[in-house]
């Protein structure tokens, strides 16, 4: 990676936090379009997530509704997202330099 | 847009699981191939852009919101379906696994109509119409994404027997309808900004860009 490289990473990954820290605060809490017509028109019962997951929602389960669980877990979730897509493009890409190495 | 538990029977879920695992090996694929050095930052920036966007869920009428999806914008940024759907795929595996966000048994359903179908529809619109005005193109191709992900989903529902076709179509084809219009406008006002700071990033600006050099 060369310094303009480096530069749009360290920009990019800025927005991408500030948006993170902003989200718990200017994210409208009103029903998803999927959520909102589930209200009107689901034909099943709705049923508990199958799965336990740490950050349930968004939020830090022992800071209870509070905004910070929000930004802790947004921006957590941004930076997991970036390190697993590095992680996941970079094994992809090694695969072929082992191809081209055979 | 993401389902929940609860809203696919399992055999039908099991189905999306395998398309998505087929779709992700596709992808894979593509990026041994066609990812050079410099564009694993990119794709990881727009990731973690993705998922910070995605949790900004923007107020429409009739007390909803909606959130952008993101496929259109990776699919035109790398000039590949395949690049949304392994970006739309790590997102939606991050949110699922430690938010909760999409339930564990509609994983696939979630990043096939979120990733391979709003992936597709966004490059194929883009692709059709990019030579009339790229930034329309652009824009048209984000609203198409969001739509085009909400009636499939609007279809697996009504598969499961979880919605009803018409009045599922009707509430869901009306809602993001309208989000798909948020969708592409931030798909447009990302790419240009892209376009201001490195436009040697963008497939369109390829040919123009300097012979890299090694430093």
């Amino acid at each position: 990676m060369n310094d303009k490289d480096k530069k749009f990473v360290m920009g990019g990954l800025i927005v991408a936090i500030i948006i993170a820290i902003l989200a718990p605060f200017l994210a409208s809490a009103n029903p998803d379009g999927l959520e909102s017509a589930a209200e009107k028109v689901l034909l099943v019962e709705e049923v508990e997530p199958m799965f336990e997951a740490p950050l349930p929602d968004y939020l830090v389960p022992a800071l209870g509704e509070s905004p910070l669980g929000g930004v802790i877990s947004i921006v957590l979730g941004t930076i997991i997202a970036f390190l697993a897509m590095v992680g996941l493009a970079t094994t992809a890409r090694w695969f072929k330099s082992e191809r081209n190495g055979n | 847009m993401h389902i929940p538990d609860g809203f696919l029977p399992l055999g039908q879920a099991a189905i999306y699981y395998i398309i998505t695992i087929v779709a992700i090996f596709f992808a894979l694929r593509w990026a041994s191939k066609n990812l050079d050095e410099k564009r694993v930052p990119l794709m990881a920036v727009l990731a973690a852009f993705i998922f910070a966007i995605q949790a900004m869920n923007i107020p429409i009428p009739w007390g909803t919101s909606g959130h952008m999806l993101g496929a259109a914008l990776v699919a035109i940024i790398f000039g590949s379906p395949w690049a949304a759907v392994l970006v739309l795929a790590v997102v939606l595996t991050v949110q699922t696994f430690f938010f909760a966000d999409g339930g564990i048994t509609a994983w696939g359903a979630n990043i096939t109509a979120m990733g391979i179908i709003a992936g597709f529809t966004g490059f194929g619109v883009f692709k059709a119409l990019k030579n009339l005005n790229r930034w329309v193109a652009i824009f048209i191709a984000g609203w198409a994404s969001t739509f085009v992900a909400a009636i499939s989903i609007t279809l697996m529902l009504a598969t499961a027997g979880t919605f009803p076709l018409d009045m599922g179509l009707i509430f869901m084809g009306t809602y993001h309808a309208v989000i798909g219009v948020a969708e592409g406008l931030i798909t447009v006002v990302a790419i240009l900004a892209i376009q201001n700071v490195r436009p040697d990033l963008l497939p369109w600006n390829k040919a123009k860009s300097e012979p890299e050099v090694e430093k």
